[in-house]
């Protein structure tokens, strides 16, 4: 069915006159920066705190590694989904970070079991070191949440409450990607506490926060 | 005649490169399609303005738009941002002012969208989408569409809110 419609009255042609060539966003290059800065946060937090003694021996412990690959898992896929908002479409909807954020909540749930068989009180007796490692993961996380905020800025997020979301859990994931190179515990039960309590806070920071940041 | 993708795309590319020829056929183009599509969802005298604001947008995002894509349903994402906005807008004028009793004049009861405002509506819970129906598309005012679906004037002012809420997170989501 079609419409009438009486053409818009709006003059176009200062529009035309302020038109300048523009570089198109894409989503890799908006990736670039948070992936630096997962790197410096990695390399100062290393170098400040010092590295797991596991990875100085060469032998680093699977508890690190599938650590590391979930949270590199997470945060990346977050931050692809992030860099992608800048660019608005209809029709357009990439829930990788969604999965990624699923196999991440298995570590919550397998802390959740470990806590019904009676073996979570290791993670509770080590507060003091997890609220260091939720202290540090948010910084590390703030660090990285800037060139991925800065990058929506310069795009049309149209949905900033999801940016928000994504944002944070982004950040959250690399911040603790990256305090995971100090981290000295493996057990299950700290990991499922502590570390889903740093990236759990940046999501929730980054919902409250983000989407005032990035209005347009 | 009706613009097609394909060459609102192409005339995209060379506005991104600063070719003001194309930019302003695109504008024209683009200004005539918002037309169209806002005629269906706002009142008509609110049609103009919301066209200029999302040209505006089109205008300071150029560079958002990603040419190996489509070019009209990145247009349809910004206009449907830029509507929601302006609906959430005047709902929280009208909140400040606790005026909620003046009717928008002018408005067209149509229906038929172009690209789904209804089935955005269609995925809120019926008692929110039928309130914003009648009071953000249609223009009548709270008390009648609180008449009109039975629900308290409070609960119509608390429906718009959620579903305008709502409506705005589902809008990427499409």
């Amino acid at each position: 069915m079609d419409y009438a419609v009486t053409p818009t009255k709006f003059d176009i042609s200062a529009l035309v006159e302020d038109l300048k060539p523009v570089r198109q966003l894409n989503p890799s290059r908006g990736l670039i920066l948070p992936v630096i800065m997962t790197g410096v946060a990695t390399l100062l937090i290393g170098t400040n705190m010092g590295w797991r003694s596991d990875l100085i021996s060469g032998q680093p412990s699977e508890m690190f590694l599938l650590r590391a690959g979930t949270l590199a898992l997470l945060g990346g896929a977050s931050a692809h989904a992030v860099a992608a908002m800048a660019s608005p479409s209809v029709g357009k909807n990439s829930d990788r970070w969604q999965m990624a954020l699923a196999a991440a909540a298995l570590f919550p749930l397998c802390a959740m079991i470990a806590m019904l068989s009676g073996n979570f009180g290791s993670a509770l007796d080590k507060m003091q070191y997890g609220a260091e490692c939720l202290r540090m993961s948010v910084m590390g996380g703030i660090g990285v949440a800037v060139p991925m905020v800065l990058w929506l800025r310069k795009g049309a997020p149209t949905s900033p409450e999801r940016a928000g979301w994504s944002t944070g859990v982004a950040s959250g994931g690399l911040g603790a990607f990256a305090y995971n190179f100090h981290c000295p515990f493996s057990d299950l039960a700290y990991t499922g506490l502590w570390y889903t309590l740093a990236v759990g806070f940046c999501a929730v920071a980054g919902r409250l926060l983000v989407p005032r940041l990035i209005r347009w | 005649m009706k613009s097609n993708d394909e060459s609102l795309r192409r005339l995209m590319i060379r506005a991104q490169r600063g070719d003001k020829q194309a930019y302003h056929v695109l504008l024209e183009q683009t200004g005539r399609w918002l037309a169209r599509f806002f005629s269906h969802k706002i009142a008509a005298d609110a049609v103009d303005d919301l066209v200029q604001d999302t040209l505006l947008s089109v205008h300071r995002k150029l560079s958002s738009y990603d040419p190996s894509r489509p070019f009209l349903p990145w247009l349809a994402a910004i206009a449907r941002y830029r509507w929601v906005d302006r609906l959430r807008q005047t709902y929280k004028h009208e909140a400040k002012e606790l005026d909620f009793d003046i009717a928008l004049e002018g408005h067209e009861d149509v229906v038929g969208a172009k690209i789904s405002i209804e089935r955005l509506l269609n995925q809120l819970p019926a008692s929110q989408a039928a309130v914003i129906q009648y009071v953000k598309i249609e223009g009548h005012s709270i008390s009648e569409a609180s008449r009109k679906t039975g629900q308290a004037e409070s609960l119509v002012k608390v429906n718009i809110h959620r579903g305008l809420k709502k409506l705005s997170a589902l809008i990427e989501s499409e």
